[in-house]
């Protein structure tokens, strides 16, 4: 008796906070469960946004993915950019972090100053960046000024200087990131780890390789996870910098899908190259992450 | 920005050791070259920065003759010309912009903390299927849901208001990022505090509003932080979802306006300028809890 | 159905969590309507140009107010489609193409007596015999454009065919002359060389090779084509193009040749708006050239709006977009401004009071005469559009072909873009 009427007292007591929940659920819900259930379903479809009614193809979409070389071009091309920009981000990140973990002022406003990039839109970046990078741009401007070079660099006029500036600009944008991340796993080192291992005669490489390495492993878990997931949907610096060109060399899957949804109606075919990114992402995601966690075990 | 809009810096924790200054070694390298390889470092890895913000206030004459010097002749000249727009590109997509964080935001933390809280309470099964649901969605690309996220938007009558932009933040990946760093902060409070309160006579609604959510501040300000930011910097939703018709935010404006334009440098980077500089001060208004928020996401 | 299912679901809760959603309608009662209107921005269709020409429209068309929207480059298709599928497609669409929105029923058709009565080429961008855009104007798309002062300086004179084009590139390049400018970072500016070659080769021989192409009885793959496309990757191959070309925003490209620093400038006859005053005498203008030196115009007849079935009011939209395509001062603007040859019935260039120069007049010259005009590839809104996105493949490949020497691969490319976009 007297536990059932407390039950009811404690159902009535968080009614509140069990509504609340639920409305975020159900946001949740309709705003991501859904929508993925419904690409899902497009996918198996000829869907056509100017058109109204579609048709169940089933696995035709697909297998028009398998044959589709604008498709392993984007795909690849994300991939290799994901793979270098995290690379590059992360180890500037750690370098950027191991220079700045000093605690006078100077070293803190150079901190704040580094993070900077991230705090800025990629709409933003993508137009500085175009202005930098033309071809009588402020940077070949610069060079030929200095005479570093004798004729301006084509940095987004041939595919691959196109597709490498693009890989700078991004590696940029994350490096802001990544450099407070590492500082802010280095400064949860505790100094007497280092102190210790110079009593033992370690020479400063050593105690690079033997402790900050290891102790910022759980850092490098989610850095190098985020840095992923960003350039696997990285959309609005692409579009703004080089719209994916010359001849499609920089355009991203996330971008091919956008086009193919709405420049060339083919939403059914959009959908399941997109269930293909969503599954790739996730494949990518979850094994980097397991094995980097490993990795903090193990080390 | 780019920074996913739903990653999360890992699941989160109180932030134990933000400001704690490292131990001072005896410095192998002289305190005065190394701080100044710092700052040659650094200023080159922000130069893009700098030459919008020094170019904003020079004449178009001297940025062509040396973009990288400083401003000389200074002149607000930029600026005005890019406030006085036909279109007032600048304040309509900064009012905008600060419409659509603003309602997120307070949206947001409200429902993630609730949610967070109710589902940390117990662990359940069901609670760490729905748990995981949830996370999911840190990981899936935007571009997966935009399109379904437009039908139900207008078969609901919302679509292309803000609302429907608003809600569909909500709903989406960005309550994924708020749960995720709530819970982990919500599971290191100890039991006893929420046992205590009930025994008192609290209901769970007063439980977390008057007790919880004072502890976990310091998450609430890297979920409000990291999500005004990302909300902010949102290209794809606003350009999709809210369209031309109701007005641009800050970022889907500049796409729209700049795109095709001979515009000189001045006016370009006046604009960019103007367009950047509420995020960025924000952020350094800001950065102590900032740079704490991610502390606390980096450290387990 | 399940799709249906899970939309109304998640629609009806929506609707129940947001029970203050205020209707967003722009159709209101007491003959008072509010228009969406498309345009683009140019550097000759300036955002001022719009604002007038709009205001003048709209003071005809009592009640009506235009809301205009721009889209975000000249790529208006990919952006009408874009509003299309969030839900916003606009009620009155410029310049667009309209065979990609015909088989949606998506566009209202002009009344054909008034189409008729007013354009000199009635069914010049007719599609199936039905009028979408009123024909007001038409283009060249490409002419060269040339620097006489740096033709005098090589000693060069205007090429008619395809070997003296190359020598003349070749004189120009020894004598320290750029031989021809390119804004290649904008992807329609660098397929205008493709454009050229394509449009004057293959269908200067056959004009009707784009209603073949839809039959599938030629190919992109076919060896005129692959022949024709050859002439733009020997123009890359031989460093004919200005330097990092591809870098170069089309913007950028006219201040360029503007400024002397490159001979020649294949562009539509839109250049003909930039030409600076104090250069009018010093450009001139000739043909593509082609093999055996005959004229070759390839020709697309343009033209103002075309009007959404969905408008909220037709009838005013109509009128609306009737007033702005009359208007004898839209069309001067166009005229100066965008080089726009006007098309309309019974008026001379005098009737206009426009101020050309010289090159206009040399240009509008091949739309006059008698000569062999053919449909310019990609330009074209009739019958002869490319289907889908194809224009974009189209640009891409000629990007493409900056560096790759496998014209016959890319040309491949097309057709199975063709075959998909076309099924």
């Amino acid at each position: 008796m007297k536990s059932r009427s407390r039950w009811l007292r404690d159902v009535r007591n968080d009614l509140g906070l069990r509504l609340i929940a639920a409305t975020a659920l159900l946001l949740y819900v309709i705003f991501i469960v859904v929508p993925v259930l419904m690409s899902l379903h497009s996918s198996f479809t000829d869907e056509n946004p100017l058109q109204s009614g579609s048709n169940f193809i089933g696995l035709a979409n697909y297998r028009t993915m398998v044959h589709d070389g604008e498709l392993h071009a984007t795909v690849l091309y994300t991939l290799a950019l994901a793979l270098a920009v995290t690379v590059v981000a992360n180890v500037v990140g750690i370098a950027f972090a191991v220079l700045l973990n000093r605690s006078k002022l100077s070293y803190r406003v150079l901190r704040t100053v580094a993070f900077l990039p991230q705090v800025v839109s990629g709409v933003i970046v993508g137009f500085v960046w175009k202005t930098i990078l033309t071809e009588d741009g402020l940077l070949n401007n610069a060079l030929t000024r200095l005479h570093l070079v004798k004729e301006p660099v084509d940095w987004l006029g041939t595919p691959h200087m196109a597709q490498l500036s693009v890989g700078i600009v991004v590696a940029w944008v994350l490096s802001g990131f990544t450099t407070v991340v590492y500082l802010a796993a280095l400064q949860n080192i505790p100094p007497e780890l280092y102190d210790a291992s110079s009593i033992d005669g370690a020479t400063s490489r050593q105690q690079f390789r033997m402790i900050t390495l290891r102790l910022v492993a759980p850092a490098t878990t989610i850095s190098v996870t985020i840095s992923l997931i960003t350039v696997l949907k990285l959309y609005d610096v692409i579009t703004v910098l080089t719209s994916g060109g010359p001849a499609n060399a920089t355009e991203s899957t996330a971008q091919y899908i956008v086009k193919l949804a709405f420049t060339s109606d083919r939403f059914g075919y959009a959908s399941a190259v997109a269930m293909g990114l969503l599954l790739l992402s996730a494949v990518i995601a979850l094994s980097v992450t397991s094995f980097l966690r490993r990795r903090e075990i193990d080390l | 920005m780019t920074t996913a809009q739903t990653s999360p810096p890992a699941v989160a924790r109180p932030a134990l050791a933000a400001g704690r200054a490292p131990h001072r070694r005896a410095p192998r390298v002289p305190g005065t070259a190394r701080l100044i390889a710092a700052i040659l470092v650094i200023l080159a890895f922000v130069s893009p920065i700098y030459l919008t913000v020094v170019n904003a206030f020079k004449p178009e004459r001297d940025i062509v003759s040396d973009p990288a010097a400083p401003p000389i002749h200074p002149t607000l000249s930029n600026l005005s010309t890019a406030l006085s727009r036909p279109d007032h590109l600048l304040q309509l997509g900064l009012r905008n912009s600060v419409i659509t964080v603003v309602c997120s935001v307070l949206l947001l933390i409200p429902l993630g903390s609730a949610f967070s809280f109710y589902i940390s309470r117990r662990r359940t099964r069901l609670r760490a299927a729905i748990l995981a649901l949830l996370a999911a969605g840190l990981m899936i690309p935007p571009q997966v849901v935009l399109l379904p996220t437009i039908h139900i938007l207008t078969l609901a009558g919302l679509d292309h208001t803000y609302l429907g932009l608003i809600l569909s933040n909500v709903g989406g990946g960005y309550l994924s990022f708020a749960v995720f760093v709530y819970v982990g902060f919500m599971r290191a409070i100890p039991e006893e505090i929420v046992e205590a309160a009930r025994i008192d006579g609290a209901g769970g609604l007063r439980i977390w509003w008057k007790i919880i959510m004072p502890l976990v501040r310091p998450a609430t300000a890297t979920v409000a932080i990291f999500l005004s930011l990302w909300i902010w910097n949102d290209f794809l939703n606003p350009l999709f979802i809210l369209g031309p018709l109701q007005g641009q935010t800050i970022t889907t404006g500049l796409y729209l306006s700049v795109g095709q334009f001979q515009m000189n440098y001045g006016q370009l980077f006046g604009i960019m300028f103007l367009a950047g500089v509420i995020p960025v001060a924000g952020y350094l208004v800001m950065q102590k809890q900032f740079i704490a928020g991610l502390t606390a996401g980096s450290t387990k | 159905m399940f799709r249906r299912c899970l939309t109304a679901a998640a629609a009806v809760s929506l609707l129940l969590l947001a029970a203050c959603s205020s209707s967003p309608s722009s159709s209101g009662a007491d003959g008072k309507v509010t228009l969406t209107y498309l345009t683009f921005n140019t550097p000759s269709l300036t955002p001022t140009f719009w604002k007038n020409s709009i205001a003048a429209a709209q003071k005809s068309v009592p009640g009506v107010t235009i809301k205009q929207v721009v889209a975000p480059n000249t790529d208006r298709d990919s952006y009408a489609k874009q509003l299309k599928a969030s839900g916003q497609f606009p009620d009155l669409l410029q310049s667009i193409t309209p065979s990609q929105y015909t088989s949606a029923n998506l566009l209202q058709p002009y009344d054909q007596s008034w189409i008729d009565a007013n354009f000199l080429l009635p069914q010049g961008n007719a599609i199936k015999g039905k009028v979408y855009i009123p024909p007001t104007n038409s283009q060249i798309i490409p002419l060269v454009f040339y620097n006489k002062q740096l033709f005098a300086r090589a000693g060069v004179q205007p090429p008619k065919t395809w070997a003296d084009f190359l020598a003349v590139c070749a004189k120009l390049k020894s004598a320290g002359v750029t031989p021809i400018e390119l804004g290649g970072n904008d992807p329609f500016a660098a397929a205008v060389p493709l454009t050229g070659a394509i449009s004057a080769d293959v269908l200067g021989k056959d004009p009707k090779w784009l209603q073949e192409r839809y039959a599938g009885t030629v190919k992109f793959a076919d060896a005129n084509v692959v022949a024709a496309a050859t002439k733009m990757r020997t123009l890359v191959s031989d460093g004919y193009f200005e330097k990092g070309a591809l870098n170069v925003s089309y913007a950028d490209s006219i201040t360029q040749f503007n400024d002397g620093k490159a001979a020649m400038y294949p562009m539509g006859s839109w250049y003909l708006g930039s030409v600076p005053k104090d250069a009018w005498d010093n450009i001139g203008v000739f043909p593509w050239p082609t093999d055996d030196g005959s004229v070759v115009v390839p020709f697309a007849v343009g033209g103002s709006m075309a009007i959404s079935t969905h408008a909220p009011d037709i009838k005013a939209a109509t009128a609306f977009a009737e007033s702005w395509s009359l208007s004898p001062d839209n069309l001067k603007a166009l005229i100066e401004g965008d080089g726009a040859f006007p098309m309309l019935k019974g008026k001379t260039l005098a009737d206009y009071k426009v101020n050309v120069s010289p090159v206009f007049t040399d240009s509008y010259g091949y739309v006059t005469q008698t000569n062999n005009k053919v449909s310019s590839i990609g330009w074209a809104t009739n019958d002869d559009a490319m289907p889908g996105s194809l224009n974009n493949d189209f640009y891409a490949a000629a990007q493409a072909l900056f560096n790759t020497a496998d014209v016959a691969g890319q040309m491949k490319k097309l057709d199975s873009a063709w075959n998909t976009a076309s099924k």
